[in-house]
């Protein structure tokens, strides 16, 4: 009953073509089109989700490169953003294309939003021998990341149960951690190094 | 505020350097398919060849196998004569409206909601546009479309396009309206107002291509080279005309997949489901109101004010004005409806171009209001100056060609 009101919003947001509409709709049930090109999604879905006593809201995103929008599907993805501040974003990042899904998810971080990062496409990274580590990008970053493949459903529900562990990351923390030194303790230390697998 | 853009990408060059670590990858078929294709050399003819098969699977499996082969033998052998021996009172308004001409022979003669109505719905344009989507939807999940896009990106780029804009061209092929909002991926509003405007007038629908393919089977090459010419010429008038930027655009190109079992059955699920609910109630509306304003008149009136323009102008009978009212409402229908007035075949190219260009339906009407309420009107006056040049010019061809 009263479960609307302390529905959590989550927004999707990547890159164009990472499988977003793949996972939400793993996520969801719901219907978004998923096809191989750029530029599939270019309005917003919603869709919801039930977890344990949890209850989410899931807003799929038009891919995005960067928050400084070039053509209007990005317009809509930064007026999402700007009109859901108290969102948790999941930023859902290509696992063989990891930069370029990184730079979004740095601007996203920039904003001080509580994050949830999913490395997608896992099953295309492997294929072409392309390691990622996700437990050392979660202890790095300081937000929970997930090893995913939508196609598959492979991860999808541990990146649910991930989702009330997003984390607002900071900065200055990440290049202290870059550069080898440990910042103070904090919600977020605590999760790191189990490797996305079993922080539970 | 935050990081510079340098800052960020040395921030990401850090992470990456952390947690990414590439080992020797094998060329997989998939890397050298991919590269064939984007190359102009076998490129080009790959593409040529995916556009031919395309439209010859379209043709030959909605057009002649279902529709002819099996749907026209249903419906002018057994349901209309049926319909014109059940339903009592042949010459009431009722009959008209729901049976429509007591002595036609065809479905499309007949024009009424449950005659023409079922019969252009169901026999025609269901099966022309699941075969459609199906083909689309591998294109799609393919990975096939942004190579396209590649390929096609130097020509597009004289029409004040670039390569990205054959996505909601191929998209307006199935349907206008979910093309519309897919030129929301072009950068500039230049480049939107020239993809928006040249797909209301030179993109046919899938349902409208569908039922070409009855009324005009032996013209519609004719038909869709026209439309192509406007596209491009017209586009580059519009390219040289619309003040506004043109820049250069960075595809992403996916690798190829398999598309999906299960994604595919859903897209097709839902496609058919939309038309069933979105477009088939638009037909019978459309007869209705086509029957009615008939029966009132009105379209005896309209065609007689416009007879000159019809005639003289565009060179085409004058009846052509109540299909073109109907076009607003379904271009399927108002082709259908063409194939009843008596004229002679250049006559039918030019009038079915003409259903094509004249106006957008009203579905993507209300798509243009919704994605760009300010170039509308000028849409709306780029439309009706095309429609007049065009159709006169297509006029002209026709009498230099000594067929008009």
């Amino acid at each position: 009953m009263h479960d609307h009101h302390d529905r959590l919003t989550i927004l999707m947001m990547g890159n164009p073509n990472v499988g977003k509409s793949a996972l939400f709709n793993r996520l969801t049930g719901a219907n978004a089109v998923v096809s191989n090109y750029p530029g599939t999604t270019v309005d917003v879905t919603k869709g919801y989700l039930r977890k344990d006593r949890h209850s989410y809201e899931i807003i799929d995103v038009p891919g995005a490169y960067s928050l400084e929008a070039r053509d209007a599907a990005e317009e809509v993805a930064v007026r999402i953003l700007d009109t859901h501040p108290d969102a948790v974003i999941m930023v859902v990042l290509d696992a063989t294309r990891v930069e370029r899904g990184l730079y979004l998810a740095l601007e996203v971080i920039e904003r001080g939003a509580p994050c949830i990062l999913a490395l997608n496409m896992m099953d295309v990274a492997q294929d072409k021998q392309i390691a990622v580590d996700a437990a050392e990008m979660q202890r790095v970053l300081g937000i929970p990341v997930v090893a995913t493949t939508a196609i598959s459903a492979e991860g999808v529900k541990h990146l649910a149960d991930m989702i009330r562990k997003a984390q607002v990351a900071d900065l200055s923390a990440i290049r202290s951690r870059l550069n080898g030194q440990e910042p103070d303790q904090g919600a977020v230390a605590r999760c790191a190094g189990c490797g996305g697998g079993g922080c539970r | 505020m935050g990081l510079t853009a340098d800052e960020r990408w040395g921030l990401v060059d850090a992470i990456a350097q952390r947690t990414v670590a590439f080992g020797i990858s094998r060329q997989t078929t998939g890397d050298v398919l991919g590269e064939l294709t984007v190359k102009p050399l076998t490129g080009i003819p790959t593409a040529l060849a995916v556009l031919y098969a395309f439209w010859s699977i379209f043709g030959s499996f909605a057009g002649v196998l279902v529709t002819d082969g099996f749907m026209i033998k249903l419906f002018d052998g057994y349901w209309l004569p049926w319909m014109q021996a059940a339903w009592p009172d042949p010459g009431s308004v009722h009959y008209f409206l729901f049976v429509g001409d007591p002595a036609a022979e065809t479905c499309f003669e007949a024009f009424g909601m449950l005659t023409s109505g079922l019969f252009v719905s169901f026999g025609v344009v269901l099966p022309a546009i699941f075969v459609f989507y199906l083909m689309m939807t591998l294109l799609e999940d393919s990975g096939y479309l942004p190579r396209l896009a590649v390929l096609m990106d130097t020509l597009l780029h004289k029409i004040g396009l670039h390569g990205y804009a054959i996505v909601p061209a191929i998209l307006g092929l199935g349907c206008n309206v979910p093309a519309v909002t897919a030129t929301r991926t072009l950068e500039t509003k230049k480049q939107r107002f020239i993809m928006m405007t040249l797909l209301a007038l030179f993109i046919p629908c899938g349902a409208q291509l569908g039922i070409m393919l009855q009324v005009v089977p032996d013209t519609v090459g004719w038909v869709l080279l026209y439309l192509l010419i406007g596209f491009v010429v017209f586009g580059y008038v519009l390219s040289r005309v619309i003040p506004g930027s043109n820049p250069e655009i960075l595809i992403d190109v996916p690798p190829y997949r398999w598309p999906q079992r299960a994604n595919v059955a859903k897209k097709l699920w839902n496609k058919t489901r939309g038309f069933l609910t979105n477009a088939v109630p638009f037909v019978m509306l459309g007869i209705l109101i086509v029957n009615i304003l008939y029966l009132t008149g009105f379209i005896g009136w309209l065609a007689d004010l416009a007879a000159p323009l019809f005639v003289t102008w565009f060179g085409v009978p004058k009846e052509t004005v109540g299909p073109l009212l109907a076009a607003f409402l379904r271009k399927d229908l108002a082709v259908a409806q063409l194939s009843t007035i008596p004229m002679t075949s250049y006559q039918m190219i030019t009038a079915v171009v003409l259903i094509s260009i004249y106006f957008p339906c009203v579905a993507t009407f209300a798509m243009m209001v919704r994605e760009g309420p300010r170039q509308l009107l000028a849409a709306i006056g780029v439309l009706a100056a095309v429609v007049l040049i065009y159709g006169g010019l297509i006029h002209a061809v026709g009498i230099l060609l000594g067929v008009a």
